[in-house]
């Protein structure tokens, strides 16, 4: 093998499979070409000439790139919206760390040690939670940048009227921050419920120790749990189509109905089913409510029925929202047409 | 120096903008990637070949190109690219553009 091979192979190894043989006989067709040339009245076999050419024609990765243009994990046309929900989701963040350091540090010893503690096991915490949102943040984008197709936001920005500045938002364009807020939303349940059960639970500072009560959810809610993902992955698939579809029509408002109707029947029949979590008083020994852990447990198995209550109520709402923009007449256009 | 710097990177921005209708003028008749290159230089517009070979491809997927491989001299294969039917009509127009530009910077700089 050549030098020339070898530099052909390298240049390869940054090219797309699908053009590399083509990009590849047409390197090595120029290059030829050019030692041609330069060969003219020197030794057929003169390493030095093609070292010369092959650092003229530039380095392998550079001559790869100028075929394959810029690639993004997350592009141009994603950033902003990536930009305002990372910067949401570590808002949120930073502010429940905080909050549970203020407690902490209310319920701890004063002494300067303990307040250190205190201190250093939030800041990991909300170092270790900032991390995860993040990269859950960054594939969720990188996926939707690679799914979702350009030719909508060439679209949307074709399409873009100063008109539609006066008027009011229109009920059939589809809210992008909100949906994509919900799919990284679900992906992060799904993650949470799936693969790291153990951090559903119910923590404490008292003088500078942190209790953690877990697991706190039953068998019972657990064998809900490929109900639940069905519905998530559904709802997920469901909100990339309506990204990439960008206004909602008659389909995809029935769709969205029978999947909230879907929510509400497993909520309900969660409702009603045996309990969901089963926090014992004992379990609540050695934390600050342990003087009133009867209370407290009692009060902290009901959040499941809270919780699916307003799943119920939300869902039920968003239907009804559902109906009525299918039930409403709506002009074709906008504008009032001249004929 | 920084002023010559900044005049390079305009320049170069000026010059990339004008090279898909110097490579679209010179494809009347079959050329091979470095004959083009050669031409193009010899009549004073020199490209680099990292910035001609993928103009070429793209030039050739938006139709505007037809290309084939061919072994003309028994040694090895080139690539040759023609100017297509699509591309005759966009050049004619692009050709009427730079004219008016031509006019309208004249203007600006006299």
């Amino acid at each position: 093998m050549n030098l020339i091979d070898k530099y052909i192979a390298e240049v390869g190894k940054h090219l797309p499979r699908k053009n590399r043989a083509d990009i590849e006989a047409e390197i090595r067709s120029t290059l030829e070409d050019m030692l041609e040339e330069r060969k003219q009245g020197q030794a057929p076999e003169n390493e030095a000439l093609v070292v010369e050419l092959l650092k003229e024609y530039g380095a392998p990765r550079k001559v790869a790139e100028s075929y394959i243009g810029p690639r993004y994990l997350i592009g141009p046309r994603m950033y902003p919206i990536f930009e305002m929900v990372t910067r949401i989701v570590l808002v949120v963040l930073v502010a429940v760390a905080l909050a549970g350091l203020g407690i902490g540090l209310a319920r701890s010893s004063v002494s300067g040690p303990e307040v250190l503690k205190t201190v250093g096991e939030s800041a990991l915490g909300l170092f270790s939670g900032l991390i995860t949102a993040f990269g859950n943040i960054v594939l969720v984008f990188a996926i939707l940048e690679r799914v979702l197709p350009s030719k909508e936001f060439e679209k949307e920005t074709e399409d873009w009227d100063p008109a539609e500045l006066a008027n009011e938002p229109d009920q059939d364009r589809v809210k992008f921050g909100e949906q994509i807020f919900e799919i990284i939303f679900l992906v992060l349940f799904l993650v949470i419920l799936n693969l790291y059960p153990g951090v559903i639970g119910f923590g404490f500072f008292d003088e500078g120790n942190w209790t953690f009560i877990s697991p706190i959810l039953t068998g019972v809610f657990f064998s809900y749990l490929p109900w639940i993902n069905i519905l998530f992955l559904l709802q997920i698939v469901f909100s990339v189509y309506l990204l990439r579809q960008g206004w909602w029509n008659t389909g995809l408002r029935i769709g969205n109905i029978l999947l909230e109707l879907a929510s509400i029947a497993l909520a309900v029949v969660m409702l009603r089913g045996p309990a969901l979590m089963a926090l014992t008083p004992q379990q609540l020994a050695g934390t600050p409510l342990a003087d009133a852990a009867d209370f407290f447990a009692k009060g902290a198995n009901l959040l499941p029925a809270l919780v699916l209550t307003i799943v119920i109520v939300v869902s039920s709402i968003e239907v009804a929202q559902m109906i009525y923009h299918l039930v409403k007449s709506r002009p074709s256009f906008p504008y009032p047409v001249v004929k | 120096m920084e002023n010559d710097e900044l005049v390079q990177n305009m320049l170069l921005e000026l010059r990339r903008g004008v090279l898909s209708i110097a490579v679209l003028s010179q494809l009347s008749k079959e050329e091979y990637g470095y004959s083009l290159l050669k031409a193009l230089s010899d009549q004073g517009m020199e490209i680099d070949q990292s910035t001609l070979y993928p103009l070429l491809r793209r030039l050739e997927s938006q139709g505007l190109l037809q290309s084939d491989w061919r072994i003309m001299d028994e040694t090895r294969p080139r690539r040759y690219y023609v100017i297509s039917p699509q591309g005759k009509a966009v050049l004619t127009k692009l050709k009427r553009e730079w004219s008016a530009m031509v006019e309208t910077m004249g203007q600006l700089l006299s």
